[in-house]
């Protein structure tokens, strides 16, 4: 909408600020500049978080129409990432909840993970044989759900125990106390692991 | 990209009256059309948006309840005797935004002479 | 080691070096600083929260870029409703006709003129005062961004003055005064590291580098 391929590409130089300050004024293509910068981060936490492809590309398309009806509210434009991030949580956790009601996680054809080749069909030997992330993503799958979310809303999106305990409707000992359970088993996984 | 709808992405034959109008009177889908293409001849004029402002999108579950029906170009609706045409349009920057304003009110307005008529127009995005 | 305890042998808990990763706070610090129970629960946190930020660079390189078709294609299913804001009458050939431009209209207008400018780029705009009422005096208040190295007064006072022009001639609105504010300083793309995000670009303290001119 604004025009130029030149005008495009400054959008693609200006401050998270400045984009969000237009989007809110309803510039669609400062909008649009916004989600492509931060697209890859709320895809990969809604990824971690729903364990499905599909549905993480679901809330991204509905994070971003949130985003572009709530934006005028936002108080700290330079904050805006961390506000897309939050509601990428808010809606991975309802897809969950959705998800649930209707069919078997472990029945999830386009799992997270499941494309990274044959030797995923046994994480133990792929523990020893992978690498350590691919250790740590094997490990992040046993985990309690609960815990799994708490750690990935922690660690990915940086978000406080208060903001963690909202998007999760649990209190903030409780955040805490997941979180710590969390890093326990992953820690004492990776230690063996090492 | 994500623009609104604009006309072109809406072929005439999409356009229906809104579903608020308030008498049927014979003829007013096709009068729909025609005002749709009065308006966009007006030089200056580049997109016609959907006169009721309308939330959508396709996520998710929201993709029923959205797609119940095209959204109206053009809105007629009988208002005691005299029928009310509403239309939000995008100019160019080539002429002046009002005079472009005026200018699409009055081919409505000539469009539907003797038919008593109150012209609504909304720019809604000037340039670009 | 026990998994059914995290109760070290010191009688502090793992879970009170995970809160103190998070909020630097624990109840006795200065046993913390000695213990060497407590420090190698903390390296081995630590570590794992490295392995996590790796794990997160992983997840965000499988995702793709943000210019992909994946993206794309996501952008392509929004229908992003224009802001309208507020209502600005226009003068009308007939009594019976009701004519208007939105705020929104104008904005993107003010937009536009601004992003033509060889090396600036709009941010926020707003327009003070009553639009609503035909000839009420209008102030217009614009945010901009300069690449570095264009001359800020020059471009603020050649912005002022097409925008002074664009506005006379697609509106009615009786302005009073345009106000431009430099809110931020933009690395050139030529001497920029390539992929270098903006975010890591460090603009001037915006508290020393706005400069607000004043129609006369």
């Amino acid at each position: 909408m604004t025009g130029s391929p030149a005008a495009q590409h400054q959008l693609d130089l200006v401050p998270d600020a400045l984009l969000a300050g237009r989007a809110a004024d309803g510039d669609t293509a400062a909008f649009e500049a916004l989600a492509r910068r931060h697209g890859p981060l709320m895809r990969a936490t809604a990824r971690r978080l729903t364990g499905s492809l599909a549905d993480a590309d679901d809330v991204v398309q509905e994070t971003l129409v949130q985003a572009w009806k709530q934006l005028d509210g936002l108080r700290d434009p330079a904050a805006v990432r961390g506000w897309l991030l939050r509601i990428v949580g808010s809606r991975s956790i309802d897809h969950l909840r959705k998800r649930r009601n209707h069919a078997d996680l472990s029945g999830v054809e386009d799992a997270v993970d499941a494309s990274s080749g044959p030797k995923h069909e046994d994480p133990e030997s792929n523990a020893l044989n992978g690498s350590r992330v691919e250790a740590l993503k094997a490990a992040l799958a046993k985990l309690p759900e609960e815990q799994r979310r708490c750690w990935v809303l922690k660690e990915f999106n940086d978000q406080s125990y208060e903001e963690i305990a909202q998007t999760l409707n649990i209190s903030p000992a409780s955040v805490r106390g997941r979180l710590a359970r969390a890093r326990i088993t992953l820690a004492r996984t990776m230690e063996e692991w090492r | 990209m994500t623009e609104p709808l604009e006309a072109r992405d809406d072929s005439p034959a999409n356009v229906s009256t809104a579903s608020t109008t308030s008498t049927a009177l014979p003829g007013l889908d096709g009068l729909a059309d025609e005002l749709l293409g009065v308006v966009q001849s007006v030089d200056g004029v580049t997109a016609v948006y959907p006169a009721q402002p309308l939330w959508q999108s396709i996520a998710g579950a929201a993709l029923s309840v959205v797609t119940g029906g095209t959204p109206a170009l053009i809105t007629l609706t009988d208002d005691a005797g005299v029928l009310a045409v509403k239309a939000r349009i995008a100019v160019g920057t080539s002429r002046p935004a009002p005079a472009v304003a005026r200018e699409v009110a009055e081919a409505v307005r000539k469009h539907l002479l003797p038919r008593p008529t109150a012209v609504d127009v909304s720019v809604v995005k000037v340039g670009g | 080691m026990n998994t059914t305890s995290d109760t070290l042998e010191c009688g502090h808990s793992l879970a009170e070096l995970s809160t103190y990763l998070d909020t630097g706070q624990i109840a006795d610090p200065v046993h913390l600083e000695t213990c060497p129970e407590c420090q190698a629960g903390l390296a081995s946190l630590r570590r794992l929260s490295v392995l996590g930020s790796e794990l997160l660079s992983s997840d965000v390189a499988d995702a793709g870029s943000g210019n992909d078709d994946w993206m794309q294609s996501i952008l392509d299913n929004l229908r992003l409703e224009l802001r309208p804001g507020r209502s600005i009458p226009l003068h009308s050939g007939n009594a019976q006709d009701n004519l208007w431009e939105t705020e929104g209209s104008i904005s993107a207008l003010i937009r536009s003129v601004a992003d033509a400018l060889p090396g600036t780029a709009a941010g926020k705009c707003r327009l003070h005062g009553d639009v609503t009422t035909p000839g009420a005096g209008i102030t217009v208040d614009v945010e901009i961004a300069v690449v570095y190295g264009h001359p800020m007064e020059e471009r603020a006072a050649t912005l002022r003055r097409e925008l002074a022009e664009a506005l006379a001639l697609h509106t009615e609105l009786a302005i009073d005064a345009i106000d431009i504010t430099v809110t931020d300083v933009l690395e050139s793309p030529a001497t920029t590291e390539p992929g270098t995000p903006p975010s890591l670009q460090t603009p001037p303290d915006p508290a020393d580098s706005p400069t607000t001119e004043e129609q006369p």
